[in-house]
C-alpha cells in the first residue's frame, strides 16, 4: 500500500493562452491534513478541479491511491468516477442541492454509490427498501456528527453560511471517501463557526480517518490545523514544510503573508 | 356493536364488500326495460366459474375476491403503521408529513373509482372515444414527458417521436405494415405491447446517449429534429411504413389466458378501462421512482450538475434513464393508439403534438405527477368540449390559439403550474430570488 493518496507531478493546466498550473508537483500522504494556500488567482481551486477530474490539466500525471491499492489515472477520468473511487468534496461558493432539505442533500450523498435499479424503485422491493433504511440510518449519523439533527427537515437554501459549509461536508463523507478536499470553508463564516468548523475537520479525520486538503485563506484555520502546506503562486509551487518552516520562508512572505512576518494573521 | 363495526378491520372489510357487490353488479348481465331490476337479481344468482376450476355461484366468487382484497389491504395497513413508527423515531419526520401523504392516497383512489365508472355515467358515444383517444392516452403521454421534462430537467420537443414509434411498432409486429414481421409471423396486439416498449426504449437510448451531453436549448433542438425526422421517415418510407397512405389494419388485442378470454373490439369503452388501469399503475411507480434514490439523483441533476458529479452521480446515465423511461411511456400509449385506431397515418404525428403533450406537462405544473395528470384530464378536456359543441365562431383550429393564450397567462400568474410539486416550487422560488444554480445548469455556465 502506498503512503501517499495523492501523487501529483508535474503538472500543467492552461486555459488559451492563460497559464493556471505551472509544473505542479505535490504529493499527499495518507490520514494527514494537507493546506493549499497562496494568493488570489494563484490556482488553488484549478488545482482542486483537477484533481477531482473536473479539469483535464494538458502535461503531467495526477494518480489517486485507494486504500486498497488500486491506482487511478486521474487526468481524463470522468468527476463522477473520481467521485466515486473515494474523493469528495466542497465548493467555495457552496453548492447544494438548495431545494431539498439538508437530509435529503446528505441522503443523495449516501446512496450514489449505490446501483441504479429503476424497476426495483419503482416495485419498490425488498431490496430497494432495505437500502432505503442503510442511506437513512448513515444520513442521520452523518447529521448528528456535523451537529445539524436538529435542521434535517429545513430547506438548505435557508441554512446559515456555517449550516452549509458543515452541510456539504456531511454529504461529501455520506459518500464514503478516502480524501475530502474543502475549498475555503471558512470562507463567510463568523469567528465563533470557524472555531467549530476547526474542531469539525480534524474530527472528521481523527474519528472517520479520512484525509484532508484544505485549501483556505485564513491562515490562522490554516496553520491551527495543517500539518503540511504548498505555496502556489502564478500557478507554481513556491514553498512547502510545515508551518513553522512556511512562516520562515522569505518567497512566502514576499508573495504572501506581507512583509511584516507576524505568527498570526494576514 | 357500534363498536365492532368502527373496529378498522371490519370497516375495511365492509367498504371492500360494498366495492366487491358494485363491481359484481356493474360485470352482471343487463337488465330490460320491462324487468329493471333482472340485472343486478341475475347479477347475484348467476352461476360462474371460480378462475375456471369449479363452478359456483357468483356472488361468493365476488366474496372470495374481497376476502382476499381485505387481506391484503390489513396486511398493508399493519406495516404501513410499523414502518411509519419506526420512521418517525429516527428521521423525527413530522407526523403531518405521513398524514398528508395518507389523505392524498386515499384521494387517488377515490378518483380511480370514480373514472371506473365514467363510462356509466357519461354515455355519449363521442366522449365514450374521448376519454380514451384524447384524454387517457394524453394522461400517459404526459406522464412519461413528465419523467423527461419535469423530473430530469431536459427539454424534449420531439416526444412524439416516440409515440410514433411504438404505434408504428405495434403496426410492424401484427403484420400491418407493407414490412413482413419478424419470422414472418403476425402477433396478437397484447404481445405489441412489450415490443413497443422495449424497442421505443432502445431508441431512447440511441437518441440520448450521443446528444445529452448537450445542455439546455441544445437538447431542445436536437430533439425538435429527432420528432422530425421520425416524421419524415414515417411519410417517405412507403416499403416500409406505408407512407402518407397510413398503416393496414391493425387487429384489436385479445387474452386467451386460461378462464380470462376477452377480445377487444370498435367499442372504445374496453379500450379506456385498459388504459385506466395502465395509468393507475404507471402513477405508482412513477411515484415511487420519484421519492427513490433515482428521483433524488434527477433532482439533484436537475440543481445542480456539477455538485452531483461531485458526489458520484453519473449525469449522463441518470439523463438517459430519464429519457428511456419517458419514451417507454410513450410507447406503450402508442401501441394501444395503434390497435384501437386500427389504421395510424404519419400525420398525427406532427410537431403540434409534442407541443400539445407539453403544454398539459407546463400547464398541470411540472415534476408534480397529480399535477401533470389534472393538467391533462382538464385542458384535453375542455379541448374536447369545444369540438364537441363548439360555441358560434369557433373552429378546430382555433384551439391553439386559446392553449398558447393559456400557457402565456399561466408563465405570468403561476409559472408553476396548477398543482406544483413541493421541490419544483421552491426551485422556481429560490431562482427568482436569485439563489440556486439553475440558470446556470440550464445555460451551461458551469465551470
Amino acid at each position: 500500500m502506498s503512503e501517499n493518496i495523492f501523487d501529483v507531478s508535474n503538472v500543467t493546466l492552461r486555459f488559451g493562452g492563460v497559464v493556471s498550473l505551472n509544473d505542479v508537483t505535490l504529493e499527499m500522504r495518507r490520514g494527514e491534513i494537507l493546506a493549499v494556500i497562496g494568493p488570489n488567482g494563484a490556482g488553488k481551486t484549478s488545482l482542486f478541479n483537477s484533481l477531482t477530474g473536473v479539469y483535464e490539466p494538458q502535461e503531467g500525471t495526477i494518480t489517486f491511491t485507494s486504500r486498497d491499492g488500486t491506482v487511478m489515472s486521474v487526468i481524463g477520468q470522468k468527476a463522477h468516477r473520481v467521485a466515486s473511487a473515494g474523493v469528495a468534496r466542497t465548493f467555495q461558493a457552496s453548492r447544494m442541492f438548495s431545494a431539498l432539505t439538508a437530509f435529503e442533500n446528505v441522503k443523495i450523498g449516501a446512496e450514489s454509490h449505490r446501483g441504479i435499479g429503476v424497476l426495483g424503485a419503482m416495485l419498490h422491493g425488498p431490496r430497494t427498501r432495505r437500502g432505503e433504511r442503510e442511506s437513512d440510518a448513515l444520513t442521520i449519523e452523518l447529521m448528528d456528527f456535523v451537529g445539524l439533527r436538529d435542521k434535517a427537515n429545513t430547506i438548505s437554501a435557508s441554512l446559515s453560511y456555517g449550516d452549509r459549509r458543515r452541510l456539504e461536508i456531511a454529504r461529501g463523507l455520506a459518500t464514503n471517501p478516502q480524501v475530502l478536499l474543502l475549498d475555503e470553508p471558512a470562507a463567510g463564516t463568523n469567528p465563533s463557526e470557524k472555531l467549530e468548523l476547526t474542531e469539525l475537520i480534524r474530527k472528521v479525520r481523527d474519528e472517520r480517518g479520512v484525509s484532508i486538503l484544505l485549501i483556505e485563506h485564513d491562515m490562522k484555520l490554516v496553520m491551527a490545523l495543517a500539518e503540511r502546506l504548498y505555496v502556489l503562486n502564478f500557478g507554481s509551487v513556491i514553498a512547502q514544510g510545515t508551518p513553522e518552516e512556511i512562516r520562515a520562508n522569505d518567497a512566502v512572505i514576499e508573495a504572501y503573508l506581507g512583509a511584516a512576518p507576524t505568527t498570526e494573521g494576514k | 356493536m357500534r363498536a365492532f363495526l368502527r373496529h378498522p378491520a371490519v370497516r375495511r372489510f365492509v367498504i371492500l364488500a360494498i366495492a366487491m357487490a358494485v363491481l359484481e353488479v356493474m360485470t352482471g348481465p343487463p337488465g330490460s326495460t320491462d324487468a329493471p331490476t333482472e340485472g343486478i337479481a341475475h347479477s347475484f344468482t348467476q352461476p360462474s366459474s371460480f378462475f375456471g376450476l369449479f363452478g359456483t355461484l357468483r356472488w361468493v366468487v365476488f366474496l372470495f375476491l374481497a376476502l382476499v382484497l381485505w387481506g391484503v389491504a390489513s396486511l398493508w395497513a399493519w406495516r404501513g403503521a410499523s414502518i411509519k413508527s419506526t420512521l418517525s423515531s429516527v428521521t423525527a419526520v413530522p407526523r403531518q408529513v405521513s398524514q398528508r401523504k395518507v389523505t392524498r392516497r386515499g384521494f387517488g383512489v377515490a378518483l380511480f373509482i370514480v373514472a371506473l365508472f365514467l363510462p356509466h355515467i357519461v354515455t355519449d358515444p363521442f366522449w365514450h372515444a374521448a376519454m380514451v383517444e384524447q384524454i387517457a392516452i394524453y394522461v400517459l403521454l404526459a406522464m412519461g414527458l413528465n419523467v423527461v421534462v419535469g423530473f430530469a430537467g431536459l427539454l424534449d420537443l420531439g416526444y412524439v417521436a416516440f409515440y410514433a414509434i411504438g404505434a408504428y411498432t405495434t403496426a410492424w409486429v401484427t403484420g400491418a405494415l407493407p414490412t413482413p414481421p419478424l419470422f414472418h409471423h403476425a402477433l396478437n396486439a397484447f404481445y405489441a405491447i412489450p415490443a413497443a416498449i422495449v424497442i421505443v426504449m432502445l431508441a431512447g437510448v440511441l437518441l440520448g446517449a450521443p446528444t445529452l451531453r448537450l445542455r439546455g436549448d441544445y437538447l431542445a433542438i436536437v430533439t425538435l429534429g429527432f420528432g422530425e425526422l421520425i416524421l419524415i421517415f414515417a411519410n417517405n418510407l412507403y416499403g416500409i411504413t406505408g407512407g402518407s397512405q397510413g398503416t393496414g389494419s391493425i387487429p384489436h388485442p385479445s387474452i386467451h389466458l386460461g378462464p380470462i378470454r376477452y377480445q377487444w373490439g370498435l367499442d372504445p369503452v374496453p379500450y379506456y378501462y385498459l388504459t385506466i388501469v395502465f395509468v393507475a399503475l404507471f402513477i405508482i411507480g412513477f411515484t415511487l421512482l420519484e421519492h427513490s434514490r433515482v428521483g433524488r439523483a434527477w433532482t439533484a441533476i436537475r440543481e445542480d450538475e456539477v455538485a452531483a458529479e461531485s458526489v458520484g452521480i453519473n449525469p449522463l446515465k441518470y439523463k438517459v434513464m430519464a429519457f428511456a423511461i419517458g419514451a417507454s411511456t410513450a410507447g406503450f400509449a402508442g401501441a394501444i393508439t395503434g390497435s384501437q385506431l386500427i389504421h395510424i397515418f404519419p400525420t398525427s404525428f406532427s410537431l403540434l403534438f409534442s407541443i400539445n403533450i407539453l403544454v398539459l406537462v407546463i400547464f398541470g405544473g411540472m415534476g408534480s405527477i397529480s399535477g401533470v395528470v389534472l393538467g391533462a384530464v382538464l385542458v384535453q378536456t375542455v379541448s374536447m368540449f369545444l369540438l364537441h359543441s363548439p360555441p358560434s365562431g369557433y373552429q378546430s383550429a382555433d384551439l391553439y390559439i386559446y392553449l398558447g393564450a393559456l400557457l402565456v397567462v399561466m408563465m405570468i400568474f403561476r409559472p408553476v403550474g396548477v398543482l406544483p410539486s413541493r421541490r419544483r416550487k421552491r426551485e422556481i422560488g429560490l431562482a427568482e430570488a436569485g439563489e440556486g444554480h439553475m440558470d446556470e445548469v440550464l445555460t451551461g455556465d458551469t465551470p
